[in-house]
């Protein structure tokens, strides 16, 4: 294959599409890296939370108030509702084990079944699409290739997030309290931190922003109960690969990932779906820190 | 705990006298003769039972890792798949070449067998690298390399680079009919398939159990309870590890082939990551500590399954349930199933502890199930409220 017959094949519609599905991964990744980070638990419920919040949008919107925005930012707190309960009930009684971590991989894989369920008992099995909001429902040609410009808007809303933690990790008391308790633990209750508060508030952000995923990507894909299912494998991908417990490189190891989503079949037509995986072997094997920066980026 | 009133005194006497004497011998026998008066049963259920003995030893190979070394993989659907595949090649492209060499009375069985053995040899055969790699981590990181290197193996089955697995749609396993002197029968009928599994999962668990019981065992053991302090006493922990995942792994190829058997598929479903969390879920629920742990739990998962099905309306949503069990038992019952028939053993019999098994949850075809327990039946009813770790004291 030589250069010049492959470049044309990349369209911009191409690349729109791979950042836009690194976007929704990226949300659900850095809300899994930043609860492991933080409270050392790898939540296997984290899809089945993307999920829910795909639903509740879709309820919201057609149900209650026909407004997207509104609806999104409903999904989003009620998702971090249910993942905040979920800590304080049945995650946190398991933080003193000698085998904490595996036990609470255990429970929020319980919640994966029960979250799927009942997504299914309330909504039934069948799959649900809306239309992107009027605003942004039209599409974009761009170097000879159209796609919606609603995908540009979910790029625009994943780099906003991860500025915006950024600046709140960083820049406030909170994210002080947040890094120091990342670091240690022990420490920061020693100095007063409130940690079992603190780690289901953090638990209720990553939640959130997991919610937040799934009502973004809500019109840009059909949504349906396997749908946490698909996600999570792909979201432990890209936290493996940008090391977890960092949000910058859960924010590059998504947009790699959807990039090859988007990219990779027009080149390898063997074995495609296979390199993800063996991405994430040869990264936990090799640097288990991940690819970029360490804890707590 | 001594009898306070008289009417559990009476019922502890009652419970001891029909408990004395209850050998593992008779044990063995009684449940021998379950299993032979099963086979007579309604089809249904002797097809139920079957899918039992896979799943169970399916869990109980995951748990020789899980269980005695403390290792979570969510991969082993690897090689659950593995046996399925290797011994669905061989019936479809060998078959025939059986068939003219031994001519095709016989055929058929002894194909079966040969690719039992070659599932085995390819299971073993990935579990040696693929182990290696995936030892040198732990917790968290084991079971994500573990659940890489499964959907790494599905990914491809599903693609079929090499124009072996036959993609998306798996591999029909035909079983054929064995005529030896005049007399036929099909090895896929449910009696005969029965048998066979019965034999089978007795022979690969007794095996089990024998490593389990041997020193490795107890090195093994050693290492789940502190790796740090097995390592200061000069155990190649990881090398432990190591052998231990390729046990396992062969042990859950064996149940593999049975299953590619017994479906009449090897499907790439079976390497997909939720068949190998199925293996947890009966593990955890039947109580990972305890030899019989993931035979008494898989027979809690196919059976109240089972169950669900005859109603309708719930026959759907029976993964709540048992994403409802898995919660509460991590939380507030770490012995699982085997550690509360343990309990309630002890409740009745009074504190003797040294008492025959009654924990035949598994229909007597796991007799010595607290072969590694014996410690934790003392000392349950200590802790009965809210136990954090196990059985480990």
């Amino acid at each position: 294959m030589s250069l010049p017959s492959l470049v044309p094949l990349i369209g911009v519609a191409d690349v729109v599409i791979g950042l836009s599905l690194g976007s929704r991964l990226f949300l659900i990744a850095v809300g899994l890296s930043l609860i492991f980070g933080v409270l050392g638990v790898l939540n296997f419920a984290h899809g089945g939370f993307y999920m829910l919040g795909a639903y509740v949008t879709l309820a919201v919107v057609t149900g209650l108030i026909d407004n997207f925005w509104i609806a999104a930012v409903a999904g989003a707190l009620a998702v971090g509702v249910v993942g905040a309960t979920i800590e304080f009930a049945a995650i946190r009684p398991l933080y003193d084990r000698v085998d904490a971590d595996l036990d609470q991989l255990i429970v929020t894989f319980g919640f994966v079944l029960v979250i799927h369920e009942a997504v299914r008992f309330i909504w039934g099995s069948g799959s649900y699409s809306i239309d992107p909001p009027d605003v942004f429902n039209f599409s974009v040609s761009l170097g000879g290739s159209t796609f919606s410009a609603y995908r540009l808007v979910v790029i625009g809303l994943a780099i906003a997030v991860l500025a915006g933690l950024w600046l709140f990790i960083t820049r406030t008391y909170f994210g002080s309290l947040v890094r120091g308790t990342s670091s240690d633990r022990e420490m920061a209750s020693m100095l007063g931190v409130d940690v079992p508060r603190l780690y289901t508030g953090v638990f209720f952000l990553g939640s959130v922003l997991a919610g937040l995923g799934g009502a973004l990507s809500a019109p840009l894909q059909s949504t349906s109960p396997a749908l946490g299912d698909q996600v999570i494998i792909d979201a432990f991908i890209v936290v493996v690969i940008g090391g977890l417990g960092s949000m910058s490189g859960a924010f590059v190891g998504a947009m790699l990932i959807g990039m090859m989503q988007s990219l990779g079949p027009q080149f390898i037509s063997a074995g495609s779906i296979a390199i993800p995986f063996l991405a994430m072997v040869i990264v936990l094997l090799f640097r288990p820190e991940g690819l970029f920066g360490g804890i707590g980026e | 705990m001594s009898a306070t009133t008289t009417a559990g005194g009476r019922v502890r006497e009652f419970v001891s006298a029909a408990a004395d004497g209850w050998t593992r011998e008779r044990f063995g026998v009684l449940g021998a003769l379950g299993l032979i008066l099963l086979a007579f049963g309604p089809s249904f259920q002797v097809y139920l039972f079957t899918d039992f003995l896979v799943v169970a030893l399916f869990a109980l190979g995951f748990n020789l890792l899980y269980g005695y070394t403390g290792l979570l993989s969510f991969g082993h659907g690897l090689f659950y798949a593995g046996g399925a595949y290797g011994v669905a090649i061989v019936l479809r492209d060998l078959g025939p070449v059986f068939a003219d060499i031994v001519g095709s009375g016989i055929s058929p069985l002894l194909t079966f067998v040969v690719g039992g053995v070659v599932g085995l040899a390819l299971v073993v055969g990935v579990a040696v690298p693929v182990g290696w790699l995936s030892v040198r981590l732990e917790e968290i990181y084991f079971a994500l390399i573990t659940l890489a290197f499964g959907m790494l193996g599905y990914s491809l089955i599903i693609q079929d680079p090499a124009g072996l697995t036959n993609g998306t749609d798996g591999i029909i396993v035909l079983l054929g009919s064995v005529d030896i002197g005049g007399s036929s029968f099909r090895i896929g009928a449910r009696r005969t398939y029965y048998a066979l599994s019965v034999v089978v999962v007795l022979a690969a668990t007794y095996g089990a159990w024998r490593v389990v019981n041997s020193p490795f065992g107890t090195v093994c053991k050693a290492i789940r309870e502190s790796p740090d302090r097995a390592s200061a006493l000069g155990i190649d922990v990881r090398h432990h590890r190591w052998m231990t995942f390729i046990l396992s792994a062969a042990i859950v190829g064996i149940a593999g082939v049975l299953r590619a058997g017994l479906a009449g598929v090897a499907s790439p479903g079976l390497t997909h990551w939720s068949t190998s969390a199925i293996a947890v879920i009966a593990t955890v629920i039947g109580g990972a500590t305890y030899f019989s742990g993931p035979i008494v739990g898989a027979f809690v998962f196919l059976y109240i399954r089972w169950a669900i099905s005859r109603f309708p309306t719930l026959e759907a949503y029976w993964e709540l349930f048992f994403g409802a069990l898995l919660i509460a038992v991590v939380l507030y019952f770490k012995q699982g199933t085997v550690g509360g028939l343990l309990l309630l053993r002890d409740r009745l019999l009074g504190d003797d502890g040294d008492g025959g098994e009654t924990d035949a949850g598994g229909d007597g075809e796991a007799p010595d199930g607290d072969g590694d327990s014996g410690g934790a039946g003392a000392t349950v009813p200590d802790d009965e409220t809210r136990t954090d770790r196990g059985d480990d004291s």
